[in-house]
């Protein structure tokens, strides 16, 4: 319990590591925090002109908001991928790259990966802001569904932040996992379907067997996207089912993160 | 008397020495176990007290574990067996600047320094005008760090640090910071603090400042405790094992 006492006394620490990590990421350039705009963007541009005039994954309108704009579509689950990509690849090297920190002052460590979770999630916002404000514009009438939203954008980043937790002590033993990782979440976004419809992947299971859809739904980022999408593109309430396989993986792998490093958190200053 | 303002009891601390050490995922696998090493004590089941509003200086030569020690009183390190209880709030002097962001400025990084030392931003807006004076660089304060000559940078730190106001202080060997004029300052700040009651455990190589500075001390080698008590035995049976080792 002192632990969590501790924890509390320390959220200050955390708001001003999080502004140090905001402030610090973009000075001295020109457009400054419009850079993490910027990057999402490009991204869109190049998954649009790939996946939606070459390749023609042609995703169902929305429904019931009738939408039929991919690069909408697009970015209602691409947003909370890079969210989440971003918070791993991030809070994995926070431990090595504060070493300096760790070794010569006390205060709990934790704070560090979920320094990562606040900076990023304070960029992740701006981009959900300026999506819902598109979209608005394209005739979808998201407002009311924003409450949804941002419960989901929470469990969500417990989710990264789990992960982050569990990745980042692992990576003080072996720095193998930082580089491992970067190849795995490449993987991982593919195998979710945030540039391609679900859809895609049912035909292939029709086809060549029913197990293919059972093994690629275990994929806890398949849910996000499902209800990240049913929110934002298509106005309307996420699956059951859906909604509780988010809520059970984010706040479950939170938990054990957390675990996980607070009972590794003491021999960091010695094996770093 | 009154209680002591911490208790060294029975510490222990051995490190790992690694001759081959398992930092990849190839290495554990090709070997099937984790590592091989062996143990070095640090620290072999010390205990002293140190006794509230004392300045208490820990002395020895290179290896014989003081920093360990007094990284264990700054929770950076723990101990393998034995308790060390401090009371009221610890705050470690073991780097200055640590934590700075090169890129923010001097008034940030005040802010940002002082939370990781475990300032709230009230504590530091109210000491800010203090931070800067004693610091020298108020020219400078609205400037990014990285702009800092090397002596100012440690002289904010320096300056942030001495400001957390704790009631024990842990001080590794940063008193050699600034020119003499900040130095003096430095030493009339632990006067300072010797007169309203805190206490402070310090470590330092240089007999001369200890003498000047501490009431109490206490004399390692090779991890174990030698001798403690009144400063002035102390350092005086320290030299004089200095000068027998110098002349053997």
């Amino acid at each position: 319990m002192s632990y969590i006492r501790e924890l509390i006394a320390s959220r200050e620490l955390l708001a001003n590591l999080t502004m140090r990590d905001v402030k610090g990421k973009y000075r001295r350039t020109v457009f400054g925090q419009l850079w993490s705009l910027i990057n999402p963007l490009a991204l869109m541009l190049v998954y649009t002109i790939v996946f939606s005039f070459i390749f023609r994954a042609n995703p169902e309108p929305g429904d019931p908001s009738g939408l039929d704009v991919y690069p909408l579509w697009l970015m209602s689950a691409l947003l909370p991928w890079l969210f989440f990509t971003r918070v791993v690849n991030g809070g994995i090297t926070t431990l090595v790259s504060n070493a300096g920190l760790i070794k010569k002052v006390y205060f709990p460590r934790v704070v560090l990966p979920l320094a990562v979770v606040g900076s990023t999630g304070f960029t992740w916002l701006n981009e959900m802001g300026l999506l819902a404000i598109v979209l608005l514009i394209f005739g979808a009438w998201v407002l009311p569904w924003l409450p949804l939203v941002v419960i989901f954008m929470i469990l969500l980043a417990l989710f990264a932040a789990g992960v982050a937790m569990l990745l980042s002590i692992a990576n003080v033993y072996f720095r193998d996992i930082q580089h491992f990782t970067t190849i795995l979440l490449q993987l991982w976004m593919y195998l979710t379907p945030i540039i391609y419809p679900v859809a895609l992947v049912e035909n292939v299971a029709a086809d060549k067997g029913e197990w293919i859809l059972t093994v690629y739904r275990l994929n806890p980022m398949e849910r996000f996207a499902a209800a990240f999408r049913d929110l934002l593109y298509n106005n309307r309430f996420p699956a059951l089912d859906d909604t509780l396989v988010c809520i059970v993986v984010g706040v479950s792998v939170f938990a054990l993160g957390f675990w996980a490093f607070v009972r590794n958190e003491k021999k960091l200053a010695e094996v770093l | 008397m009154s209680e002591p303002a911490v208790v060294v009891d029975s510490v222990s601390k051995k490190f790992r020495l690694y001759r081959e050490r398992n930092n990849s995922l190839k290495t554990a696998v090709m070997r099937g176990r984790r590592s091989v090493h062996e143990d070095f004590w640090a620290l072999r089941d010390v205990s002293f007290e140190v006794p509230e509003g004392s300045t208490f200086g820990l002395i020895g030569r290179n290896g014989s574990g003081k920093s360990t020690l007094l990284k264990c009183l700054a929770r950076i390190l723990y101990p393998d067996s034995g308790t060390i209880t401090a009371r009221g709030r610890v705050a470690s002097l073991l780097e200055v600047g640590s934590g700075f962001h090169p890129e923010l400025s001097g008034r940030e990084n005040i802010f940002l320094n002082g939370s990781i030392l475990g300032m709230s931003r009230k504590e530091v807006a109210r000491k800010f005008d203090d931070i800067v004076a004693f610091s020298g660089v108020s020219k400078f304060i609205d400037q990014p760090v990285k702009n800092y000559s090397s002596g100012m940078y440690v002289r904010l730190g320096f300056s942030v640090a001495i400001h957390v106001d704790p009631d024990l202080l842990v001080v590794d060997e940063i008193l050699a910071v600034g020119d003499a004029a900040f130095q003096a300052k430095c030493r009339e700040k632990f006067a300072e603090f010797k007169r309203v009651g805190k206490t402070v455990v310090l470590v330092t190589h240089s007999t001369n400042s200890l003498r000047e500075m501490c009431d109490h001390a206490a004399w390692l080698d090779a991890g174990r405790l030698v001798m403690q008590g009144e400063a002035e035995n102390v350092i005086a049976a320290y030299s004089a094992d200095i000068a027998e080792g110098d002349r053997s």
